[in-house]
C-alpha cells in the first residue's frame, strides 16, 4: 500500500507549502481608504481639512511602512481655501503626494491579537522636503486586521512651506495632522 | 537514501525556501504596492487655471465657488497722455472714466449670479455664468464656460430722441469662454461673444456685434501674474472706415496680486468703460495717441453659509 502513503505524504507536503506560503503573504497589509485630517489653529481662525483617500501598505517581515496621501484630496469647508492651499502652499501639480516611509519598531506582533503602542521611525516627504520623522503611532490587531491611529504635527517651515506676512495671523505655523486606517491582510492572487 | 527520504529533503527545502524567499520578494514590492493602489484620479478637473473671475476687462472662464461671495470694486482712471492726460490731469488720475461696484454669487460651484452698476450711463447689469466643461489632466482639454450679462441704461435721456422706447436701455452680451491651463503658469483663454443692442450710436454701425476675445495669464511668482486680454471688434461685423468716430478695439494688461480671498488687480487698458456692454461698442481711445489709462480692481471674497457639522467647520474668530 505505498500509494496510499505516498498519496497523503503529497497531500501533506502539499497542505504545508500552501500554509506556509499563505502565512507570508498574509503578512503584507493594505489600506487604500486612509483618512487624514488636518488642523491649523491659530487665535485669529481654525482651519480643518479631511481626505479619506490615503494609501498605505504594511510589509510584516520587514516591517516596513509607507503611506501616501494624495494632497488634492484633502477637502476644505471652504472651495476658493482648497485651491490656495493647493496653489500657494502645497504646490499640488508639482508635489502631488505627502508621504511617509519608514520601519515599525519592533515589539509590535501583527499576527497576534492585541493594542501596541510603538513608534516608526523614516521619512516624511511634505511638498518635496523630505524630514526624519519618528511618529508614535498606536496599532489595534484583531482578527487580522490592523487598526492604524498616529497623530503628529508638521512644521510647514521644516518642509519650505512659507506663509506671506499678511496671512501669517491666520495659518498655524505648525499644523495638526491625525492618520487612521484599517489594514487588511492582502489576498494573494 | 530512500525515496522518501529524498522527498522529505526536497519539501524541507521547498518549505524553507518558501519562508525565505516570498517576504524578501515581497518587502521589495512596498512600494510597488502601494503604486498599484494610487488613489489619485486623473480625471479630477484642473483648479486654479485663473485666479478670478475677470482677466483685465473680460471675464475668465472661472466662476465663484459655491456660497461665495465676491465683491467687486473696478476704476478706470482718464487718458495718461494726448490731449485729456498730461501733468494737467496728473496723467489721468484727476478723472474717473468709469467706476464699478459688483457683487459675484456662487450658487453652485459651476454656476454665478452677479449683479452690478456702472458710472457709464449709470448701467446696472445682471449676469449669469455656467461653466460647462472643466479641463482634466486626462480628457477633457478645455474649460467651457458661457455667459449672459444684460446691460440697463438707467440715467435720464440726454435729448428727446434718446430711449424713444424703454427697450432701447438694454442691451445683451452672450459669450463662450474657452480656456486651458497649459502649464501651472500658463494659462490661455480665448471668447467669441455677441453683443445685441437696441439702438447704435451712429448710422452704418451695426446694432449688433460680433467679437472675439483672447487672453492669457503668466504667473510670475505664487501670488502675483501677469495678465492681458484683447477683443477684436473692428472688421468683424463693425467696419471702421465706415463710421464717423474712430473705434478701437480694446486691449488691456495688468499685474493681479492675490493674497487668500483678496485680488488686487493694477491695470493698463485703452478702453475707458468697464462693462462688456459699454467697452465693446464704445472703445473711442487708442494705446498708440495717448488714449492709455491706469485702473485698478479690489476684490474681497466672503464665504456664506458656513457648515453646520463643527468637524468640517472653518472658523474666524
Amino acid at each position: 500500500m505505498t500509494w496510499v502513503r505516498k498519496t497523503i505524504e503529497w497531500g501533506l507536503a502539499m497542505a504545508l507549502v500552501m500554509a506556509a506560503q499563505s502565512n507570508v503573504r498574509a503578512q503584507n497589509y493594505s489600506c487604500n481608504s486612509i483618512s487624514t485630517w488636518i488642523f491649523s489653529s491659530t487665535p485669529l481662525e481654525d482651519i480643518r481639512a479631511e481626505s479619506a483617500k490615503g494609501s498605505g501598505v504594511i510589509v510584516a517581515a520587514t516591517r516596513a511602512v509607507v503611506v501616501q496621501i494624495p494632497v488634492k484630496t484633502l477637502e476644505f469647508e471652504r472651495k476658493l481655501m482648497q485651491e490656495h492651499f493647493n496653489e500657494n502652499y502645497m504646490e499640488s501639480d508639482r508635489y502631488p503626494y505627502a508621504r511617509f516611509k519608514g520601519t515599525l519598531d519592533p515589539g509590535a506582533d501583527l499576527s497576534k491579537d492585541g493594542t501596541y503602542s510603538v513608534n516608526v521611525g523614516g521619512v516624511l516627504s511634505v511638498h518635496g522636503v523630505d524630514k526624519q520623522r519618528t511618529i508614535p503611532c498606536k496599532l489595534l490587531v484583531k482578527n487580522g486586521v490592523v487598526n492604524v491611529e498616529a497623530q503628529f504635527k508638521v512644521a510647514c517651515a521644516d518642509h519650505n512651506i512659507t506663509i506671506p506676512r499678511l496671512v501669517f495671523a491666520k495659518i498655524a505655523e505648525s499644523i495638526s495632522v491625525r492618520i487612521s486606517g484599517q489594514f487588511h491582510a492582502l489576498k494573494q492572487n | 537514501m530512500n525515496k522518501s527520504g529524498l522527498f522529505f529533503n526536497v519539501l524541507g527545502s521547498l518549505i524553507a525556501l518558501s519562508w525565505l524567499a516570498v517576504p524578501a520578494v515581497k518587502a521589495q514590492d512596498a512600494d510597488s504596492l502601494l503604486r498599484s493602489m494610487d488613489t489619485l484620479s486623473k480625471s479630477e478637473p484642473v483648479q486654479a487655471v485663473f485666479k478670478a473671475t475677470r482677466i483685465v476687462l473680460s471675464h475668465s472662464t472661472e466662476t465663484q465657488k459655491k456660497h461665495d461671495l465676491d465683491l467687486r470694486i473696478r476704476h478706470h482712471f482718464g487718458d495718461i497722455g494726448g490731449r485729456f492726460g498730461s501733468a494737467h490731469t496728473l496723467y489721468g488720475l484727476d478723472v474717473a472714466s468709469d467706476l464699478f461696484i459688483g457683487l459675484d454669487y456662487g450658487v453652485t460651484d459651476d454656476f454665478t449670479v452677479a449683479v452690478g452698476r456702472s458710472k457709464q450711463d449709470e448701467t446696472f447689469n445682471f449676469s449669469g455664468k455656467y461653466k460647462l466643461l472643466k479641463q482634466q489632466d486626462t480628457g477633457m482639454p478645455v474649460n467651457l464656460t458661457l455667459l449672459a450679462q444684460m446691460g440697463w441704461v438707467a440715467r435720464e435721456p440726454f435729448n428727446e430722441n434718446e430711449f424713444t422706447s424703454y427697450a432701447d436701455r438694454f442691451s445683451w452680451f452672450f459669450q463662450g469662454l474657452i480656456s486651458r491651463k497649459l502649464t501651472s503658469r500658463l494659462s490661455l483663454q480665448v471668447m467669441p461673444g455677441y453683443l445685441i443692442r437696441q439702438v447704435s450710436m451712429e448710422p452704418g454701425d451695426p446694432r449688433n456685434l460680433f467679437v472675439l476675445g483672447f487672453a492669457g495669464r503668466m504667473k510670475l511668482t505664487k501670488r502675483l501674474s501677469f495678465v492681458a486680454d484683447y477683443t477684436l471688434v473692428n472688421g468683424l461685423s463693425r467696419q471702421p472706415d465706415n463710421l464717423a468716430n474712430a473705434y478701437y478695439d480694446p486691449l488691456g494688461v495688468g499685474l493681479e496680486i492675490e493674497t487668500g480671498g483678496h485680488i488686487f488687480s493694477l491695470n493698463f487698458m485703452n478702453s475707458e468703460y468697464i462693462l462688456e456692454n459699454n467697452f465693446i461698442p464704445n472703445t473711442k481711445k487708442s494705446w498708440g495717441k495717448g488714449g492709455v489709462r491706469f485702473g485698478f480692481t479690489i476684490s474681497r471674497n466672503f464665504s456664506l453659509f458656513k457648515s453646520k457639522d463643527p468637524g468640517k467647520q472653518s472658523k474666524i474668530y
